[in-house]
């Protein structure tokens, strides 16, 4: 992708994205453009010097020199940054999204057990810093992976809060881990107690996932959230608010850990919380074919503890463990704010 | 209430029509030349001739033009078993007349008129003006022509006369040429079946009156007709270099079937009924659609147009007011949770914009449009910016 001629006058350079052409074709009337956004997404604002000693003109010399790419036709690789409106001019902290990655017993809000704030081997406790390991929320596809992962806890270095990614059957509760994110202010010059302007609090996600790999859940149900839209490129989107999904974050200690069921990312003021859980696709449940096609395949031998933190003996002869690593994307439907949440669908077979 | 999307009005979208011209020139070293023969496909049909802008056989070639022959009906009984290709060379003209003109009140396809007026009426002395029976068949690729062909821009440079050297990439070696156009065509076309189609005249002095007019040239099908007989008018063209009147002596080579004889050759005998110095009289008759292709590729000195493209635009005006985007959701606009544009809360926000994308309903990003440069905005600030989708 080229970069645009800044040499003369300013240009636009339009196009239809791939969702475009694609409802283009479609020719059901659902090519609309209703609305706009702006983006600023080469944009480095650590450029932004407000100190330079020649003054205020200098401030965004570097900025304004920024060359800009030309338009991406994937949909999902544009705007990834967008600008915000908000009527007043004096705010001086913007609320952020963080991954929520310390543990904690679901506390007082009874979001469920210990294991449902893990993040999967990036926490400081001593039995799980093994720092080969990637820092990823595994998502087990099947019963047999999910008991091989979650019940060997007596290993070194067991891994935490590995998600159920299946339905567990009737009746049955669901176990393992879940996703939490975060927003607030990521400052200590602002306590917890002074809360967050409403019109920054988030009330509203857009989390984005590969649809042949995943669904989303609530992180206490086993059945699965409906989709709102799948694009072209099997990218499916949903809109999430209120529920068990988006709940207000009521804590308002300046300590992180102070409160150990409920353990916080944020030492500033604090919006919402997300909760989610993810569920593999059928494909993933039930055969290796995209393990094979997008993922690796590990035979034993090389499952080693540093990787995975199961030992070798966890694992019956011939056995492999396929994985696929994929993201999720969190948005927040008005802030803007994004984050991308590591994940990794594992089989063993 | 943080947002970052503005809802469109009905007026800030309007939908637009605009005509763009491109010049498109198709070289004589392209026609014959450049590549030798290896930009020009044959068929085993042998019904015409592509011509590439590179050997055909490179995935990176484009098709140029297809240029074939074919004469009225009425000249293949006259032909009878003498002629060459007399099936074909017929089927040819029907089909593009067909196309083209379309059929009489007692549905038989009509046939070409130089004057346009598709009467068929006899051609003058000189050939000229009336019912043109033998025609060559210029049709351009949709790549050059787009929409159409700009009316008034086409001009077609050729060597009438003189005869061809031994080898196919070389040309007359005459320099006298004459430069064909649709001259009139800024004042006067004519509508058919295919479109607007116009008069090809040899001069811009003789666009005054149709009957001298040699060929047709229809716009929106990017196809030009032109009739053989300027390779054999020594009324109609120019002087040959001794100053004698003279149509092309020698036209074509042997095509397809592999005959080594030159087609056209007025002074060779066997092959049909020769007319001395006429030399593409006896190709026409005699001589295959490939030999009467490649006699006039060799003699094309220049061909230049413009086409034209009719661009429909709906144009999207992103107002943005003083009180709108002025804060960004971009990781590095915040640090420690504090703004790095701000130093404390009296100072004003600042944002630089790189990209407009334009969203559905549900939020679905269908266009995306760039700025060469970012643009700062702060509070004191306002915007218009014009984004233009074409379609």
């Amino acid at each position: 992708m080229a970069f645009l001629d800044n040499s003369g006058d300013i240009i636009l350079d339009a196009v239809l994205t791939d969702t475009g052409r694609l409802r283009l074709a479609q020719g059901d009337g659902s090519f609309k453009i209703t609305k706009f956004a702006l983006g600023d997404d080469e944009i480095n604002y650590g450029l932004y010097n407000k100190d330079h000693a020649s003054g205020s003109a200098y401030y965004d010399l570097e900025i304004l020199q920024t060359p800009v790419l030309e338009a991406f036709t994937n949909n999902t690789s544009n705007l990834k940054s967008r600008l915000l409106s908000i009527s007043r001019t004096n705010i001086l902290y913007m609320p952020t999204l963080k991954l929520n990655k310390r543990t904690g017993d679901g506390g007082a809000t009874g979001e469920g057990d210990k294991n449902s704030f893990t993040y999967f081997r990036d926490d400081a406790t001593a039995n799980i810093s093994a720092t080969s390991a990637p820092s990823k929320f595994i998502v087990a596809c099947d019963q047999d992976t999910f008991d091989i992962f979650s019940k060997n806890t007596a290993d070194a270095l067991p891994p935490r809060g590995v998600i159920q990614g299946y339905h567990p059957g009737d009746g049955l509760s669901v176990e393992g881990g879940a996703v939490r994110v975060d927003q607030g202010l990521a400052t200590n010059a602002i306590s917890p107690t002074a809360g967050l302007d409403s019109d920054l609090v988030e009330t509203q996600y857009i989390m984005e996932l590969d649809y042949r790999l995943g669904r989303v859940s609530q992180h206490k149900l086993a059945d699965v959230t409906d989709v709102n839209f799948i694009d072209d490129d099997n990218i499916a989107s949903y809109y999430i608010a209120g529920g068990s999904y988006v709940r207000n974050n009521t804590q308002t200690s300046s300590s992180l850990d102070v409160v150990a069921k409920d353990p916080q990312a944020f030492e500033g003021p604090r919006g919402t919380t997300l909760f989610f859980r993810l569920r593999a696709s059928t494909e993933l449940q039930y055969s290796t074919y995209l393990f094979t096609q997008i993922g690796k395949t590990l035979s034993p031998g090389t499952l080693t503890q540093t990787v995975y933190g199961l030992a070798d003996a966890r694992f019956t002869a011939g056995q492999k463990l396929y994985s696929i690593d994929s993201t999720i994307r969190v948005t927040g439907a008005n802030t803007g704010f994004r984050i991308d949440v590591p994940v990794r669908y594992v089989k063993i077979q | 209430m943080a947002s970052t999307f503005k809802t469109l009005l009905n007026d800030d979208v309007v939908s637009t029509r605009t005509l763009l011209h491109e010049a498109i020139p198709i070289t004589g070293t392209i026609m014959s030349g450049t590549y030798s023969t290896n930009n020009i496909k044959t068929f085993t049909h042998g019904m015409f001739e592509s011509t590439f802008d590179y050997p055909y056989l490179s995935s990176s070639a484009n098709q140029l033009v297809d240029i074939s022959y074919g004469h009225h009906h009425s000249i293949s009984s006259s032909l009878g078993a003498a002629g060459y290709q007399v099936q074909k060379k017929r089927d040819i003209y029907q089909q593009f007349a067909q196309v083209l003109l379309g059929y009489d009140q007692d549905n038989n396809i009509m046939a070409f008129d130089s004057d346009g007026t598709l009467d068929g009426g006899a051609s003058t002395a000189n050939g000229k003006g009336g019912r043109m029976d033998q025609c060559f068949f210029l049709s351009y690729s949709r790549l050059l022509v787009k929409d159409e062909i700009k009316k008034g821009s086409y001009t077609l440079s050729i060597k009438p006369f003189g005869s061809l050297n031994a080898a196919d990439s070389e040309k007359p070696s005459v320099t006298t040429e004459v430069v064909l156009g649709d001259y009139a065509a800024g004042s006067e076309y004519f509508t058919s079946p295919a479109g607007d189609y116009g008069l090809i005249f040899e001069t811009d002095a003789e666009k005054s009156d149709p009957e001298n007019s040699i060929g047709l040239i229809f716009y929106q099908a990017g196809v030009v007709v032109l009739s053989s007989s300027i390779f054999h008018d020594p009324t109609g063209f120019g002087i040959d270099n001794a100053g004698v009147t003279v149509g092309a002596l020698t036209f074509g080579y042997s095509g397809s079937e592999g005959n080594a004889v030159n087609w056209g050759d007025g002074s060779a005998t066997g092959e049909g009924t020769a007319v001395n110095a006429d030399g593409v009289l006896h190709a026409q008759a005699s001589g295959s659609i490939e030999n009467m292709v490649q006699g006039l590729r060799n003699r094309w000195v220049d061909c230049n147009f413009n086409n034209t493209i009719e661009l429909n635009s709906t144009i999207y005006f992103a107002r943005i007011n003083h009180n709108e985007f002025n804060y960004s959701a971009n990781p590095t606009y915040v640090s420690s949770g504090k703004l790095v544009v701000k130093n404390n809360v009296t100072d004003l926000p600042v944002t630089y914009l790189t990209s407009v994308g334009l969203y559905s309903p549900d939020n679905e990003l269908l266009a995306v449009a760039k700025l060469s440069e970012p643009i700062r905005k702060d509070p004191n600030t306002e915007l218009t910016l014009r984004v233009r989708l074409d379609y």
